[in-house]
C-alpha cells in the first residue's frame, strides 16, 4: 500500500537547498506521486522523464552490450528548442536527474547552483531509502 | 449457503417488480411488461459468491394467499431467514391486508421463529402524483416530504405494534428511486454471514489510504454491503443513490455490449475511483483533494515562505487498490486456483 501522507513527505524531504521538485512514476510515464515547489507540469515532466529512460533502456542495451542503466541526468537550459514537447521540459533551467527504484522511477529537478554530484547522491540516497518498501507495492 | 428469503405482500404491490429491479437488471420502466405472478415463483440469486439467497416470490392473490397458510402451510414458511413483506402504500384494503400480515407472521412463528422481518411500504411515489395539481411546486415539495414521513411513521408504528412478539424493521420504498436501494442494502447487509470481519478490514484497508470513504458493492447488484466513513458527509442517501446511479450506466454500457469496469471522477475537492474489486465486488475510494499543503517557513534571508505542493496522483491509488484486492478475495474465500470449467463433467 501506498500510504500518501508518508510518501509524499519521503518525497518533499528532497526539496531543500535547490530542489525544486521530486516525483515518483512509472515506466508508462504515468505520475504516481509529487511534491515540490508549484505543480507546473508534473504529469508532462513524468511524461518526458520516462520517455527518454525507455528510449536509452531500449536502444542502450543494444549499444552498450546489454548494460542495463541505472540512472541518467539531463541538463537543461533556459532556452526555448523548437521542438514542441520538449520546450516546455527545456524553459525551466536546471538539472534533471532520473533513477530507478524497483520496477519505477524517482525524478528529481534542481536549479543550476546544485553540483551534479550533489544531486546524485540525494537522489541515490532517496532511492536507495524508497527500495525496499517499493519493491513490496512492486504490482506494475 | 443457501438462504431462505420470502417475498410476500398483496397481489400488485410490486414485489415482482422490486425483485425484478434488484436482481435481474430491470430498468424501473421495464416493471410494466411483468404479468402477475403465478403461485410462487423460486429463484436463486448467487450474492457474494458463496452466498445463495432461494428467492421465493409469492403471487399475492387471495386463492394463492389462503392456499400458502392451509395446505402448503409448512413448505413455505419452514426455514425461513429472511421474510419481506411488501404493502401497496395505495391500498384501499388496509384491514384486509393488516389481517394477512399477521397471519403470515403466526405461520413464520410457528415455523421458523429465528426469521428477520422487514416491511416495505411500497410506491411511496405514487402519493406524489395524486397531489400534482396543487399550487406552487415548493409549496408541494414541503408538504409532501412532512405528508411522506407522516403516513411513514403512523403505518411503522402500527406494522411494529402488530408484529409484536417478533421484531420487524420498515422501509418506505419507490422503484423509481434510491430508496429500494436503500431497504434491500439493508436487507442484504443482514444476511452476509462474515459482514463484521468485513467492515473491520475494509476500516483497516482505508485508514492505511487515507480515503475519507470507502464503498463497496455487491457486483450483480450493485447494492452496498459495506461502508466505512472517515470524513463525514452531509447526504445520508449518498450510497443509495451511487447505487442507483453506476447500475444505470452499468446497464447502459451492456446495450453497448461493453462490461462497465472502473471509472474516476474528479473535481477541485475530491477524486472518487470505481473499480472491480474481488469478483463479487466493485469498490469505490473517495479522496480528498489531492493536493497536499504544506507551508515551510525559512527564515535565511528574513521571512520567507515556501509553498510545497505534495500530492499522490490517480495512478497510485489504483495500485493500491489493486494490492488491497488479494486480500478481500482471500478473505471472501474466493479459489482462484481452479476457475470453474464451461464442461460440467458426466
Amino acid at each position: 500500500m501506498l500510504k500518501p501522507k508518508t510518501l509524499t513527505n519521503v518525497l518533499s524531504q528532497a526539496n531543500t537547498g535547490g530542489v525544486q521538485c521530486t516525483l515518483l512514476l512509472n515506466r508508462e510515464g504515468t505520475l504516481l506521486a509529487y511534491s515540490g515547489y508549484g505543480d507546473k507540469d508534473a504529469r508532462m515532466t513524468a511524461a518526458i522523464a520516462s520517455s527518454i529512460w525507455l528510449s536509452y533502456e531500449k536502444y542502450g542495451s543494444v549499444a552498450f552490450n546489454e548494460d542495463n542503466l541505472k540512472s541518467y541526468i539531463v541538463e537543461c537550459e533556459a532556452c526555448c528548442v523548437s521542438n514542441g514537447i520538449f520546450k516546455l521540459l527545456l524553459s525551466q533551467e536546471g538539472n534533471v536527474i532520473v533513477i530507478k527504484v524497483s520496477n519505477v522511477l524517482l525524478c528529481m529537478h534542481a536549479n543550476k547552483s546544485v553540483p551534479l554530484g550533489t544531486l546524485k547522491a540525494k537522489i541515490t540516497t532517496l532511492a536507495n531509502y524508497l527500495e525496499g518498501p517499493l519493491t513490496q507495492v512492486a504490482t506494475t | 449457503m443457501k438462504k431462505k428469503v420470502l417475498l410476500m405482500g398483496k397481489s400488485g404491490s410490486g414485489k415482482t417488480s422490486m425483485r425484478s429491479i434488484i436482481f435481474a437488471n430491470y430498468i424501473a420502466r421495464d416493471t410494466r411488461r411483468l404479468g402477475a405472478t403465478i403461485d410462487v415463483e423460486h429463484s436463486h440469486v448467487r450474492f457474494l459468491g458463496n452466498l445463495v439467497l432461494n428467492l421465493w416470490d409469492c403471487g399475492g392473490q387471495e386463492a394463492f394467499m389462503e392456499n400458502y397458510f392451509a395446505s402448503q402451510r409448512d413448505n413455505i414458511f419452514r426455514n425461513v431467514e429472511v421474510l419481506i413483506y411488501v404493502f401497496d402504500v395505495e391500498s384501499r384494503e388496509l384491514e384486509k391486508d393488516m389481517h394477512y400480515y399477521q397471519t403470515c407472521l403466526e405461520a413464520i412463528l410457528q415455523n421458523s421463529p429465528e426469521a428477520k422481518v422487514f416491511c416495505l411500504i411500497h410506491k411511496m411515489d405514487l402519493i406524489e402524483e395524486d397531489q400534482r395539481e396543487m399550487v406552487s411546486p415548493i409549496v408541494i415539495k414541503i408538504f409532501l416530504t412532512y405528508f411522506h414521513s407522516q403516513i411513514f411513521r403512523e403505518r411503522e408504528a402500527d406494522l411494529i405494534k402488530l408484529s409484536k412478539p417478533m421484531e420487524c424493521k420498515c422501509f418506505k420504498t419507490s422503484i423509481w428511486d434510491e430508496t429500494l436501494y436503500k431497504a434491500w442494502s439493508a436487507i442484504v447487509y443482514k444476511l452476509i454471514p462474515n459482514v463484521q470481519e468485513l467492515e473491520k478490514h475494509l476500516q483497516h484497508f482505508t485508514e492505511i489510504i487515507d480515503a475519507d470513504e470507502v464503498l463497496l458493492f455487491e457486483r450483480a447488484t450493485f447494492l452496498v454491503i459495506c461502508h466505512c466513513e472517515r470524513k463525514p458527509h452531509r447526504d445520508v442517501h449518498r450510497f443509495e443513490k451511487v447505487s442507483n446511479i453506476i447500475k444505470q450506466f452499468k446497464l447502459s454500457c451492456s446495450k453497448l455490449a461493453a462490461q462497465f469496469q472502473s471509472m474516476e471522477v474528479r473535481n477541485s475537492s475530491f477524486a472518487a475511483y470505481i473499480d472491480i474489486f474481488t469478483p463479487n465486488t466493485y469498490v469505490m475510494v473517495v479522496m480528498s483533494d489531492s493536493s497536499i499543503r504544506e507551508f515551510h517557513f525559512l527564515s535565511k534571508h528574513g521571512a520567507e515562505i515556501m509553498i510545497i505542493i505534495s500530492f499522490l496522483a490517480s495512478a497510485a491509488t489504483l495500485i493500491n487498490i489493486k494490492n488491497a484486492r488479494k486480500h478481500f478475495e482471500k478473505l471472501e474465500g474466493v479459489k482462484t486456483q481452479n476457475p470453474p470449467t464451461a464442461f460440467a463433467p458426466r
